[in-house]
């Protein structure tokens, strides 16, 4: 046998609102392995994405190999496995979200810098998707500016609040 | 399962056998060749090579002999000119798909690639070869992954997951970009799951898995040796 070295794997925080729903949504699923399709569906819309330490999180929650999870994100072309852009904006547009602005936001993203959801400036330093509910309605409407949530969020104070982020990469 | 005896016919043979059983178990028990790449005996069948095919009397396509049963009264044939015409297809897109240099590989004269392109008489390939940008993944501290010689038949991903119990491999993406991977895309040197048994290497056809303790042409592998282990493990003391 190998005496293998412990990986540190890539934290995920318990804290974030979307890891919480990730979770309910787990285990009204009661962990079964035939709804890992149905979960990274979950994890896609609520992240914009599939990042790493969120596919491992599900493949232990799931009790499933990691090739057979990885194997299927990279089956389906709905799945990305990375985030557009160096900073990125997801909007989220889950009902609560939507009954309390979120379209402004929408649409104010799209006037100061030209991007609909799924887009990335011509130099990737921003990419803009949006979201269907990340589990956070209670600070409606929610944003996830790169890994911070924001609460209740003002379109130009967005805007502006990205502006400096990449006025300062 | 009740099994039932039924007749058919092979390549004009009448042969006897039982209900439940692949054409081509039934081929082999009667020593009729079927060119096979993706089957390795005891491991789940899935059909991915195309290299079986065989015709069935009402059938309007191919078959796979690996995960189609036999039925009482059909009418098979096993080496009709286009049965011959798309095996020879089939082995010259192998070749075209990645980058095979028999005469560099470490399986040299041991490949069941290289065994197939003779026994279809392949003496060139009509297709334009896709030369793709491969890795080799030497992170392992026993064995090396080289994905120029890989031909996608998973035997290693079944016998791996199925076998060995450890299922350290998969297939990621699609198309010409499908690769085999371990875990997450990772250095199989730090996957979580393998336990380093050497049951893939045994069981690869070609020189896509390898022991790293072998050197250039005297690779030698035994994928019976998997077989017959599937075998002792049903025995009870
Ligand atoms: S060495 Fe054994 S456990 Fe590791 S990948 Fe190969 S078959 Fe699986
Ligand atoms: S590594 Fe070998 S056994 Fe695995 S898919 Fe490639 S050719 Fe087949
Ligand atoms: S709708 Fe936006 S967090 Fe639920
Ligand atoms: S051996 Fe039957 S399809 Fe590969």
């Amino acid at each position: 046998m190998r005496v293998r070295k412990a990986k540190k794997e890539a934290e995920i925080s318990k804290n974030d609102p979307r890891v919480k729903f990730l979770a309910n949504k787990i285990k009204k699923e009661n962990y079964s392995p035939g709804s890992l399709i149905e979960i990274l569906h979950t994890a896609q819309n609520a992240f914009g994405y599939l990042p790493l330490n969120v596919l491992q999180y599900i493949t232990k929650a799931l009790k499933l190999p990691p090739a057979r999870v990885f194997s299927t994100v990279t089956f389906y072309h709905f799945f990305s496995l990375k985030s557009k852009g160096e900073h990125t904006c997801l909007v989220c547009t889950g009902t609560a979200c939507y009954v309390k602005g979120a379209q402004a936001i929408v649409n104010e993203l799209e006037k100061q810098f030209g991007l609909h959801s799924g887009q990335v400036t011509p130099d990737n330093k921003l990419g803009v998707a949006v979201a269907r509910c990340i589990g956070a309605c209670g600070i409606a409407p929610a944003v996830v500016l790169d890994d911070e949530v924001l609460a209740k969020v003002e379109p130009q104070e967005l805007t502006q609040k990205i502006k400096s982020k990449l006025a300062a990469s | 399962m009740s099994m039932t005896k039924l007749t058919l016919q092979i390549d004009g043979r009448s042969i006897e056998t039982e209900s439940g059983r692949t054409i081509l178990e039934v081929c082999k028990e009667n020593d009729i060749t079927i060119l096979t790449m993706c089957h390795l005996k005891g491991i789940t069948d899935v059909g991915a090579c195309r290299l079986c095919l065989v015709e069935i009397e009402g059938v309007s396509k191919l078959m796979s002999a690996c995960t189609t049963k036999v039925a009482d009264k059909m009418i098979i044939r096993t080496s009709t000119e286009k049965i011959k015409r798309y095996q020879r297809i089939t082995t010259e897109l192998f070749a075209a798909e990645r980058n095979h240099v028999c005469s560099v590989c470490i399986a040299n004269g041991h490949c069941e690639l290289q065994k197939l392109a003779y026994d279809v008489k392949m003496d060139h390939i009509r297709y334009p070869y896709l030369f793709p940008q491969c890795e080799v993944d030497t992170s392992h501290p026993l064995y090396v992954l080289d994905h120029n010689r890989c031909i996608v038949c998973t035997r290693c991903v079944r016998v791996c997951a199925e076998v060995e119990g450890a299922y350290n491999w998969d297939v990621m993406n699609r198309g010409t970009n499908v690769r085999i991977i371990s875990d997450f895309n990772t250095p199989w040197g730090e996957s979580i799951t393998c336990s380093d048994c050497g049951k893939c290497v045994e069981a690869c056809p070609t020189g896509a898995l390898w022991p790293k303790a072998v050197v250039q042409g005297q690779l030698n592998k035994a994928p019976e040796f998997i077989s017959d282990l599937i075998e002792k493990r049903k025995m009870k003391l």
